[in-house]
């Protein structure tokens, strides 16, 4: 095998080189010149044009919309990826008295389990985020231990939590946090929406594999808290 | 899937006479780009967003050799494996080995363009493995062994009717509909069952990075994200153009990318990989396998005008634009790669044995080029591919031109390097042409070039040539010195 690859590398340097022009400056970008306000209402606005649900809520009110959100969607069972905001064992307790089974990837014995109840238990998947992207509305997931990469992917509804300080104007601020020289996330994961399809005759239609709604918590974004 | 190539114009004369896929073309192209170019828009400065994403490619093209290796050994050492392809068989041999090794029935694959260049499918069913697309559209398009009709919609034109019946047939759905929504679905859940249990998933590469060694995916279904989650082992196949140096410039890649693909600022799913799961990790593969496609590539790397095919980033927006895809659709390119993205990578990649009607099938309009955030010259390089055609190019497998066209040119060398001959050629073609001018244009002449006759005329002769105007008006004027010098002219 080291031959191949030695024969390819040998073939592309024996090609002769092309000069190429200086690069262009690169170009700017609206979304780092704006404020923390603007920045959540480009960031609501576009996970909006993308099919996805943003509700601006205050920090104390997550378990009474969340409980409100779970009854309409008719969801009984929920698994969540642990998060500064997302503590498990508060959450279980609360889904005790709620009616709701909450479990998280490390109730399972191995991954055969955690996949069987990812894939055909639980109705929802209620995870945080490292970033939220106000360039494109879009959900940044750096997944490891803590944050599994098929909860935000195999149920139906994919509930996430922001809290609005994690709003970032573009790519480039999360991924110059998320990969050091010392660290490189095994997988990063960019949500914009929820999955779609438009493949046969142009139909378009939400949750062709993953999930069919996007709903975002963002916490303590407006002014007064108010509901949106 | 079967190379088809050659039978451009059969398959062409087909589609233009296919009322379903005409209305798609009617429809989908326009829309397509319609929506990128308000996509565009949302960039501050639409212009310098194109130009920079075309200086990256220019870049990583330029560099190709350095940026190889520089991925490889970080995506070593994020404990990826890398194994490098010299073509098809290797890569495809490679992968089937593995699924044999893993004793896997079964592999589900993501939308790749590269693993039909690899015809990677049919390879694995005769070893026993049954390969399951599982972006809708080429999940159909596999059911019904049909090439891609658009790299963005590849079954976009397929009746539902013809959905319905593939799928009861298939097992994948239990009552007929013809319900789009409906039809969906039943894929969900069909892949669904094949996603829980998945012990080897394979997709392709949209973008690699060499600082990082990661390979990026973008889709909007969540099966791609799926063969990278759920899989144990996890096979990236990449073509080896795809390296760029930095992750910035893989972010901007992505913008460009999914503007111009689908006018998006963002795929639903962009997915990341940089080497298998760590293991404190519940799921993502236990391995990840990253094969170097060569296939040719770093053949044709050598020729400095042919290398530019290799900017190409798979985008599709080049289709959209395109006069000829938006009549004859994406059947008659007969390969993975359809529409002007095809006619400039099908005969770097496959030579020009098969692709005589494929380089010709343009127009030069530019509009390709216009559009292309790769920044390629597509009819440039057409016209590059038509020359070494003719000229019988030994490393492109070029035709050659044929005796009489050779003959024809050489006799009109001779006509034209003289004067008295020439007087005599425009005199006699002039007598021709007059019999057959009706008023200004030529129709056609006798039974002379009908192909170049069937979609155009010619004007008709002027009564008097240059020349014969110019010596007559010196007689006028009667300027003697003017009459030397103008007898020099010809
Ligand atoms: S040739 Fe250019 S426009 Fe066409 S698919 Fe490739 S990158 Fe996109």
């Amino acid at each position: 095998m080291p031959d191949t690859r030695q024969s390819i590398l040998n073939r592309l340097k024996a090609a002769p080189s092309c000069p190429v022009a200086q690069r262009p400056q690169m170009p700017p970008f609206r979304e780092r010149s704006m404020d923390a306000a603007q920045l959540i209402e480009t960031f609501v606005a576009r996970v909006a044009a993308q099919g996805g649900v943003t509700e601006c809520i205050s920090q104390s009110a997550l378990f009474e919309s969340m409980a409100a959100l779970l009854a309409q969607e008719g969801v009984t069972r929920l698994m969540l990826t642990p998060d500064s905001l997302l503590e498990p064992r508060q959450w279980i307790a609360w889904g005790q008295t709620n009616g709701i089974e909450v479990m998280t990837p490390s109730d399972f014995p191995d991954r055969t389990e955690y996949t069987q109840a990812v894939f055909d238990r639980v109705q929802a998947g209620l995870t945080g985020v490292d970033f939220a992207v106000a360039e494109s509305g879009t959900l940044v997931l750096a997944h490891d231990a803590s944050q599994a990469r098929l909860v935000s992917l195999a149920p139906l509804l994919h509930i996430a939590v922001v809290p609005a300080t994690r709003i970032v104007p573009v790519y480039e601020s999360a991924i110059e946090k998320l990969y050091t020289l010392t660290r490189r996330p095994s997988q990063v994961t960019f949500i914009t929406g929820p999955s779609m399809t438009a493949d046969i005759q142009a139909t378009p239609f939400k949750g062709m594999h993953g999930p069919r709604k996007l709903v975002v918590f963002l916490l303590d974004a407006c002014a007064g808290h108010q509901p949106s | 899937m079967k190379v088809t190539t050659e039978r451009f114009k059969t398959i062409a004369l087909e589609e233009l006479a296919n009322a379903r896929t005409q209305k798609f073309l009617q429809i989908l192209p326009k829309t397509l780009s319609a929506r990128r170019q308000a996509a565009y828009a949302s960039f501050p400065d639409p212009q310098a967003a194109h130009r920079y994403g075309a200086a990256i490619r220019a870049d990583a093209v330029a560099r190709l050799p350095e940026l190889l290796e520089r991925f490889e050994k970080n995506a070593l050492d994020n404990g990826a494996k890398v194994f490098w392809a010299s073509d098809a068989q290797a890569a495809n041999d490679y992968i089937v080995n593995l699924a044999h090794a893993q004793g896997v029935r079964y592999v589900t694959k993501g939308k790749s363009m590269i693993t039909e260049e690899l015809g990677l499918n049919d390879q694995l069913r005769d070893s026993g493995i049954i390969p399951w697309e599982t972006d809708l559209g080429e999940f159909i398009a596999q059911l019904l062994d049909r090439p891609p009709f658009h790299i963005v919609g590849p079954a976009i034109n397929i009746p539902v009717e013809q959905i319905c019946d593939i799928f009861m047939q298939k097992g994948v759905l239990d009552a007929p509909t013809l319900d789009p929504v409906a039809l969906g679905l039943a894929a969900r859940l069909f892949l669904r069952d094949k996603f829980r249990d998945l012990h080897m998933g394979i997709t392709g590469v949209n973008i690699a990075v060499a600082d990082t060694g990661t390979v990026i995916n973008v889709e909007n279904e969540g099966n791609i994200r799926f063969n990278k989650s759920s899989a144990r082992t996890l096979v990236c196949v990449m073509s080896l153009e795809k390296v760029v140096p930095t992750m910035a410039d893989a972010l901007h890649m992505l913008r460009v990318l999914c503007r111009s693909a689908t006018g998006q600022s963002a795929g639903a799913y962009i997915s990341m990989d940089s080497g298998p799961k760590k293991s404190a990790e519940i799921d993502g593969p236990e391995e990840l396998h990253i094969i170097v496609l060569d296939n040719g590539r770093s053949a044709l790397y050598a020729d400095p005008q042919t290398r530019e095919a290799l900017r190409c980033i798979r985008c599709g927006a080049c289709l959209n634009a395109c006069p000829v895809y938006g009549k004859v659709g994406g059947y008659p390119y007969g390969w993975a790669y359809s529409g002007p993205m095809g006619q400039i990578l099908t005969p770097a990649l496959r030579g020009l044995a098969d692709s005589s009607d494929l380089i010709r099938a343009c127009t030069l309009c530019h509009r390709c080029k216009t559009i292309c955030p790769a920044g390629i010259d597509h009819p440039e390089l057409l016209l590059y591919y038509r020359a070494k055609d003719v000229q019988a190019d030994p490393l492109l497998k070029g035709h050659g031109a044929g005796s009489a066209e050779q003959l024809a040119h050489r006799v009109f060398a001779l006509i034209a390097g003289h004067v008295l001959y020439w007087r005599l050629l425009t005199k006699g073609v002039r007598m021709i042409t007059d019999r057959f001018a009706d008023g200004p244009v030529i129709h056609k002449i006798a039974r002379l070039a009908p192909g170049w006759f069937h979609s155009r005329d010619l004007p008709a002769l002027a009564r008097k040539s240059f020349h014969e105007r110019w010596r007559e008006k010196e007689h006028v004027t009667d300027g003697g010195a003017h009459a030397k010098k103008g007898s020099t002219l010809d």
